[in-house]
């Protein structure tokens, strides 16, 4: 057992130990608990008053799959042929070695989202991973961890301005293509029952359709990437619909309807907003939505979207939406424990309580302090990142 | 509780008032009346020498679907990529930020019908919203109040000029129109039938919206200029046995006997501004008049973004000035659209029971030395 002592805790849940103990045994936390008896045989580590974090997540980013210093070679997250792929899968197309891994350890960043990007109406399946492997597939936290879509302006650039004239060119379209898109999901269930009674009505297996079951039937939520207001009612609009579950993806103009996506109940994950506004549709943005948001009652991650904000700033990101209102315990638990709920895998990750799995960062100095290094990263109990 | 007091009413119902009083409460007119007993009404609005209408309806507008200033990205009511689009919903692409909403209130507008544009033949559902609020979806007031259509240039113009591909002529277009609606007759049988015999169907969302108009649910507002297009529209009109509205009619004038025969509604407009295609060659503000003798029921429209919704008055002054009844006139602003678009159960009049959409005028609405001094949507103040 490894005993981590004289340690200030936070836990990523909102509270936080002045001085405690982390036991760790076979990747997992054993306990959390102020300062006190250490069991006989431990390996004790002496802290010192530095601070231990839960691993940080980036629940929406590119990394591996949009991979930092290549050129096409290694942009495989817009496969923009055609607006409907559902049938992609982010795990084949993410390189471990990419050093967007290595500069998400360096911030602290132990769990990721990563994924298909927002030039597609439907982008293909995301994955929840680690950010220290050799191969995708022990990296593997959740996957498939949601469908990929994306209303606004990308789609309408990528297909009805700059590529052929191909729909989407409207914003009506992008909703239309949507709901057809569940609708066959829908008339392709009704197939597979008929099938099941009658094997020789099961239609042919359709990849496509068989990535929207899991949405439709609420095994991962639609991830609707949604800046403006408008898009983001037209996505909570489609998704009562047909009864999907769906977090909103960047969500740069939700301080302007909070109340509304309060009462429908889907989280918010918001971000980039560091960096300029490159589009039209992020004129508005802002620090504040995630404060406005939170006071609204609204479940909020906080992400990079890396590359476009390089994912060692998930921490600093937090920091600025605490600046702009947030408070230091909601800014942490953005990147924490609400991050690991939205991506349904705080049963595993998020925050630093017995029996989960032993992903924490050791710091210098207040993770929010722009001062401070990420000294220690460990990833179910093993040292990824050491200073 | 507010208050109108001391107005002169044009309620576009059975009866104005010289010197009359209007109470509003939850966003509703609850009484109308001389000399109402106004004590304990919080805000009163004196109104002495000015005058009050209902709020503005504007039939056929791109508000908020084409946002002002933008480009491409604001541009959201041509899907030219396939001339039969008829399940897109506008009510998925209109911004309420668009600056479009606020000059449309402010000069009056307090209901707008949204409409895909004309590139399609089949374009896609048309939505009736009031000009304020946060969300769309707040804003509805009638969420499908028709399939938008189209015949004429436009379709020619988008695919068979700039695509090269069909349709390419007016044959080509009514031809597609047919066999559209063929298909979703076809269609409405087949779901008949499954229905009946308890079986799965494939739901398919573009022959829903068809069906809609097949059972009369909505009409087709088929966008017609020339004469002859819009006796096409009639013909079609016929041999489906729909409901139609004919958006635009600028040559209406020179076929109001047919169009007053076929009972179909004509929104005339938008004629403010150049001939910027050969199918507006003949187009007048003498339109909505000679329409309104024959027994057209007319809606005066601005098109918004290509004319301002804002100036809906100064057209219809404009039409009063080519010959047009001044009441008639404000009926075509007001009731008219409103029983055009199905919604005059709730606005298009100042009548008790109807939403308190009001506009507060210094005089008339047709001087162009008027303002609009107040506009209640809901009973809200918007400006003062």
């Amino acid at each position: 057992m490894l005993v981590f002592k004289n340690a200030k805790i936070m836990t990523g849940k909102g509270d936080t130990i002045e001085s405690g103990l982390l036991l760790v045994k076979d990747g997992k936390i054993v306990d959390v608990v102020k300062e006190g008896d250490i069991p006989q045989g431990a390996e004790v580590i002496d802290l010192e008053g530095k601070i231990i974090t839960p691993g940080f997540i980036d629940a929406h980013s590119h990394v591996g799959i949009g991979e930092v210093g290549v050129g096409w070679e290694g942009q495989d997250y817009n496969e923009i042929s055609d607006p409907v792929t559902p049938h992609l899968r982010a795990i084949d197309g993410i390189l471990p070695e990419d050093g967007g891994f290595k500069s998400a350890r360096s911030g602290g960043v132990t769990t990721i989202m990563t994924g298909p990007g927002s030039a597609n109406v439907i982008g293909g399946e995301t994955v929840v991973i680690r950010t220290a492997g050799k191969t995708i597939e022990e990296m593997i936290v959740r996957n498939p961890a949601g469908m990929k879509a994306a209303l606004g302006e990308n789609p309408k650039r990528v297909y009805g301005v700059m590529g052929p004239k191909k729909s989407p060119i409207t914003r009506m379209a992008s909703a239309a293509l949507l709901r057809e898109t569940l609708v066959k999901a829908e008339n392709y269930k009704a197939k597979l029952e008929k099938g099941e009674k009658d094997p020789e009505k099961m239609p042919e297996r359709d990849l496509k359709m068989e990535a929207m079951l899991r949405v439709l039937n609420r095994e991962m939520p639609l991830r609707l990437h949604a800046h403006r207001a408008d898009d983001i009612m037209t996505g909570i609009r489609v998704a009562r619909e047909f009864n999907i579950d769906l977090t909103i993806e960047h969500c740069t103009e939700g301080h302007k309807i909070a109340p509304e996506i309060a009462e429908s109940g889907f989280p918010a994950i918001v971000g980039p907003s560091l960096g300029p506004a490159t589009k039209l549709e992020t004129k508005d943005i802002t620090w504040e939505t995630p404060k406005v948001l939170h006071e609204a009652g609204v479940k909020v991650a906080i992400m990079t979207d890396h590359p476009v904000v390089p994912i060692e700033y998930l921490g600093l990101c937090a920091s600025l939406a605490m600046k702009a209102g947030l408070p230091e315990e909601e800014a942490l638990k953005a990147i924490t424990l609400n991050a690991a709920e939205i991506l349904g895998i705080a049963d595993r990750v998020g925050s630093l309580e017995k029996g989960k799995e032993a992903d924490f960062v050791i710091w210098d100095k207040h993770p929010f302090d722009v001062h401070s290094r990420a000294l220690k990263v460990y990833i179910r109990g093993e040292l990824v990142q050491d200073e | 509780m507010i208050a109108i007091k001391n107005a002169e009413i044009f309620t576009m119902a059975n009866k104005n008032y010289k010197n009359g009083d209007i109470l509003i409460e939850n966003g509703k007119i609850v009484k109308i009346g001389e000399n109402l007993n106004l004590e304990k009404v919080e805000t009163i609005i004196d109104c002495t020498g000015k005058t009050v209408f209902p709020g503005f309806i504007d039939a056929h507008t791109h508000i908020g679907i084409g946002e002002e200033d933008i480009g491409w990205a604001g541009r959201d009511f041509d899907e030219d990529s396939d001339p039969v689009t008829p399940h897109l919903r506008a009510l998925d692409a209109i911004n309420p930020q668009d600056t479009g909403f606020i000059d449309s209130r402010l000069g009056g507008v307090t209901t707008a019908m949204i409409t895909p544009g004309s590139s399609n033949i089949f374009g896609g559902l048309c939505t009736a919203i009031k000009t304020y609020g946060r969300t769309i979806d707040e804003m509805i007031l009638k969420e499908e109040v028709g399939l938008k259509a189209a015949l004429g240039e436009n379709p020619k113009r988008d695919y068979g000029v700039k695509q090269n591909r069909s349709p390419k002529t007016r044959m080509g277009i009514a031809a597609i129109m047919r066999e559209e609606l063929y298909k979703a007759l076809d269609y409405g049988k087949e779901k008949k039938q499954n229905l009946k015999e308890n079986k799965h169907f494939n739901k398919n969302l573009k022959y829903e919206s068809i069906l809609k108009v097949l059972e009369k649910k909505i009409p087709l507002k088929i966008h017609a200029h020339r004469a002859d297009d819009i006796i096409t529209a009639l013909r079609i009109q016929k041999e489906f046995d729909i409901d139609i509205t004919i958006e635009h009619g600028t040559e209406g004038h020179l076929i109001a006997e047919e169009l007053s025969r076929a009972k179909v509604p004509v929104l005339v407009g938008p004629t403010l501004g150049e001939r910027t295609k050969n199918e507006l060659k003949n187009k007048t503000f003498a339109t909505p008049g000679i329409l309104t003798k024959a027994g057209v029921k007319v809606a005066i429209i601005s098109d918004h973004g290509v004319i301002p919704a804002q100036y809906l008055p100064l057209y219809a002054g404009l039409s009063v000035r080519e010959g047009m009844d001044e009441v008639e006139a404000l009926k075509a602003i007001t009731i008219n659209p409103a029983q055009i678009l199905g919604i005059d159960d709730r606005v298009g009049s100042i009548e008790e029971g109807k939403d308190a959409d009001l506009v507060i005028y210094s005089g008339s609405p047709f001087d162009v030395r008027s303002k609009v001094e107040v506009v209640l949507i809901d009973g809200k103040i918007i400006n003062k």
